[in-house]
């Protein structure tokens, strides 16, 4: 599983939803979160703490945000040659076909549909991990 | 023909009726353990919100317009909001605000998406919030259709539909 130590940044446009997703990062044991609110704020975040050499080792994000959404900042993310392996989740109330086809084609590594619970969390992140370690 | 098209009234239609119905207690019960369980519906001429903070949001389905309004007493509302994020709540503040159109929003996007495995054609939404007591007119000619929530402790909400 991710090391307990490991820098998350939630994106959400919802301050509820942020905090929703901390109270589950906090409950899973990890506690070096941050949070912007949409995916233009986000970004530069992502860029300055990879420049520092404290990278986020985790991007929570919500998929619907104005300004910049989750899937746009996940193909920024994915286009920057220092920040593509970045493990990126989606955090969405869209579950159809076509938006998990969309997200999946952009590089998500995984995708949770509002409403969920913390088990569910858990159970991605597990998932993920274990998918990045056997390509590894 | 699609389901969509087949109805003429969408308040007299089950498959939305019970996919907001399956929304609201599905998103209160994963995101906030909190069990509600729905009462005999009416339909009322005049829209009026029945709670003190509600989540509206517009809908459009093809040629289909309306709104759903998901409307919280305060007691309900603090109870929700206490048991989704773990710390009390006794006023309706920029936070409790904030809550309930994000519960709107999952709401609708829940009803949403099963409406749309069905055939229908409903799109995203932002969800707006208003406090207060609160009457809307321009929104809908016709009727609101009301569906009367309770939880524990005889607590209430309500969702209401409108259509154009």
């Amino acid at each position: 599983m991710f090391s307990p130590d490991t820098r998350f940044l939630v994106v959400d446009d919802f301050a509820t939803m942020r905090k929703i997703i901390k109270k589950v990062l906090a409950e899973l044991g990890y506690t070096n979160v941050e949070e912007a609110d949409d995916g233009q704020t986000a970004l530069p975040k992502i860029k300055e703490a990879q420049k520092e050499g404290n990278p986020f080792g985790f991007v929570v994000s919500d998929w619907n945000m104005p300004g910049m959404t989750g899937i746009d900042l996940l193909r920024a993310v994915r286009a920057d040659e220092n920040l593509k392996a970045t493990p990126f989740m989606l955090v969405t109330a869209e579950s159809e076909q076509k938006n998990v086809v969309e997200a999946v084609q952009a590089g998500v590594n995984d995708y949770v549909v509002k409403p969920f619970n913390a088990a569910t969390i858990k159970a991605k992140f597990e998932a993920i991990y274990n998918r990045l370690n056997k390509a590894a | 023909m699609s389901a969509a098209q087949k109805v003429e009234n969408p308040l007299l239609d089950k498959n939305l009726v019970n996919a907001f119905v399956d929304g609201v207690k599905k998103t209160l019960s994963t995101m906030a353990m909190t069990e509600s369980t729905p009462q005999k519906a009416f339909v009322e001429r005049d829209f009026k919100a029945k709670g003190e903070v509600s989540g509206m949001i517009g809908m459009v389905a093809g040629n289909m317009r309306g709104t759903i309004t998901i409307s919280f007493e305060k007691p309900s509302i603090f109870k929700i909001l206490e048991n989704m994020l773990g710390e009390p709540y006794s006023e309706i503040n920029e936070e409790v605000r904030d809550a309930v159109g994000e519960l709107t929003n999952m709401i609708y996007g829940t009803a949403k998406t099963a409406l749309n495995e069905m055939g229908y054609a409903f799109e995203m939404a932002i969800p707006t919030v208003i406090t207060g007591s609160h009457e809307i007119t321009s929104y809908h000619k016709g009727a609101a259709l009301v569906i009367p929530f309770s939880m524990d402790e005889n607590l209430q909400f309500f969702i209401e539909i409108t259509v154009e």
